[in-house]
């Protein structure tokens, strides 16, 4: 499950006003995600949550599904 | 019994020689291919007989090509099939960070000694002002595809994204396979060592697939890609001021179409042989010049390449630089473009044409905004005039970078520009018309079938897949007689027009 606070976070981003944002998802499948915003979303959601991620921890991500885990696991 | 079999011919068509390496467009190597696909098709059903069968074709190939670097490509194996098997079972942080760094420095040190030695002595020279001679290092062919292979294997098991591979034939036939080691595509592990494993099946529609892809390959490279660069480019290219700015502007065009069917047309071929070995390899290209963007070029052209240099360089730079926001974009595409020139060649004029690029998009990601709002303003967002316009900047973009992609030095490259500019001789195109008529329908030819929908070539693919055998057969013995005439056809004469 997608917490709100994420999803928000990345509809924001990608000024998106609303879509469904499911685990399984990758991120190219978000309109407008693509390799060059991707930074940015990533951005949004450290300053959303004040947490720092490690580059290799990004770049295993491979769905949403996964972003929200890495999240939960930085605020535990 | 045998005195019209000339025995020593025979044997010297399976020596190395390396002025007659082995192509896939080559009637030798359709000889071998077939008895390739016979004995496959006894030994398919055994596993380890299948991949035997094809690591002893594939180094054969690779002698051919390259006589005694097989070996080379044997210890690459080894290097990376021990060096993953290490990290896998390294059980510390640091320990599997060591052995992840030596396992790629070995890769990119071999790479870099064989590719690029004289490249580094060259620059010495020049900065030192020394005269250093240059190393006699012949080059393994291929090397630059298969060491990408050998590394993306190396990351994804170091970001555990995949096991190491247990089975070592597997996983050197990983590395060392015939259709995609000269010129890619650069497969990744996790969709190739599976089919590796899994039984061979082949169905119709691979069949078909195959017939269409071998034939366009060929018909791309042979009748379109070789013979204008024999009978134009080259000539202009060499040396751009002997003539007119109209044949130069006309030799980009040739050159664009040129790459594009050499380069896809070999992938198509090396795709097509491998369904029928049982192996869907990467799709590398997706008519390129339909792009609306440099950027969208790089999601068509070279898809292999600009996923790894993705996945492999530019994310990881880009997490790096991310405080830097578009800036940090910015320069993670200029040095990931520099690099990916860099590696097409060991010469400035690669490294400038990727620059170029990068410089490309670094300038798109700045103006993104701003472009964005003028068209909205415009109420253009959607239209398809805008489309279109946009397909022809990108590729008159794509095509002046690709000069300096072919030229000897930048200088050469500054010249074609020079003479279209300076001395264009617009009136010299009727004459060019004229005395070379073949040049011109080829290249009208070839850039409307690259603007022919994707789905034409499917239901293309699909027609051949239901086509009896027999005219499965005749449709490739056609392609095969016509490329056959464009490969003996005679040198066309050149003529100087501007005298």
């Amino acid at each position: 499950m997608i917490s709100e606070r994420l999803k928000q976070t990345i509809l924001k981003e990608l000024k998106l006003d609303d879509y469904d944002i499911r685990p399984e998802m990758r991120a190219d499948e978000v309109p407008g995600w693509d390799s060059l915003s991707h930074i940015n979303v990533i951005l949004a959601v450290e300053k959303e949550y004040g947490v720092r991620f490690k580059g290799v921890e990004v770049l295993r991500l491979k769905n949403i599904g996964d972003l929200q885990k890495l999240v939960d696991s930085k605020l535990s | 019994m045998f005195y019209w079999l000339d025995f020593d011919r025979l044997i010297s068509l399976f020596q190395y020689d390396e002025w007659d390496p082995l192509l896939f467009s080559t009637t030798f190597f359709l000889f071998l291919f077939f008895g390739l696909l016979i004995a496959h098709r006894y030994l398919s059903a055994n596993k380890t007989g299948r991949v035997l069968l094809l690591l002893v074709f594939s180094f054969f190939f690779y002698y051919k090509v390259s006589g005694l670097f097989f070996l080379l490509l044997i210890f690459t194996s080894f290097i990376n099939y021990y060096g993953a098997i290490l990290i896998g079972n390294s059980k510390s942080r640091t320990g599997k960070k060591i052995l992840f760094f030596l396992t790629i420095v070995i890769n990119l040190a071999l790479l870099g000694y064989f590719k690029y030695t004289n490249f580094f002595i060259q620059i010495i020279n020049d900065i030192g002002k020394a005269s250093l001679d240059p190393l006699e290092i012949l080059l393994p062919i291929g090397i630059s595809f298969y060491t990408f292979k050998a590394i993306s294997y190396i990351v994804e098991v170091y970001w555990e994204n995949i096991e190491p591979e247990k089975n070592f034939l597997d996983f050197t036939l990983y590395i060392s396979y015939f259709a995609n080691i000269l010129a890619g595509p650069i497969d990744r592990a996790d969709a190739f060592l599976p089919q590796v494993k899994k039984d061979y099946e082949v169905r119709k529609a691979e069949i078909g697939m195959t017939i269409y892809l071998i034939a366009a390959g060929l018909f791309k490279k042979v009748v379109i890609a070789d013979y204008i660069s024999l009978n134009f480019v080259d000539r202009i290219f060499d040396s751009p001021l002997r003539y007119t700015g109209v044949e130069n502007l006309l030799s980009i065009y040739g050159y664009a179409l040129q790459i594009y069917c050499d380069f896809s047309g070999y992938s198509d071929m090396a795709i097509g042989i491998s369904l029928l070995l049982g192996f869907k390899l990467m799709e590398n290209f997706n008519s390129p010049y339909q792009a609306g963007s440099v950027a969208e070029f790089w999601r068509r052209w070279h898809i292999s390449l600009s996923t790894w240099l993705l996945d492999y360089l530019f994310r990881p730079l880009q997490m790096k630089f991310r405080n830097l926001r578009i800036l940090g974009n910015a320069l993670a595409l200029v040095i990931t473009f520099g690099l990916c020139g860099l590696w097409h060649g060991a010469n400035w004029t690669f490294i400038f044409w990727g620059a170029v690029h990068g410089f490309f998009m670094a300038f798109s990601i700045f103006t993104a905004k701003p472009r964005k709002l003028f068209y909205s303003r415009l109420k253009l967002t959607d239209s398809r005039y805008v489309k279109v316009f946009r397909v022809i900047i990108t590729f008159h973009l794509v095509a002046a970078a690709w000069v300096f992609f072919r030229v000897a030095d930048i200088q050469t490259g500054f010249d074609v520009f020079k003479q279209i500019f300076n001395f264009f001789q617009g009136e010299v195109f009727m004459q060019f018309v004229e005395a070379y008529p073949a040049i011109l329908i080829l290249i009208i030819v070839g850039y409307i079938l690259h603007f022919i929908p994707k789905s034409v070539e499917i239901k293309t693919a699909e027609i051949i897949s239901n086509t009896p055998l027999i005219g499965q057969a005749a449709i490739l013995a056609l392609m095969f007689w016509i490329a056959a005439q464009a490969k003996s056809a005679d040198l066309q004469p050149f003529i100087y027009f501007q005298f």
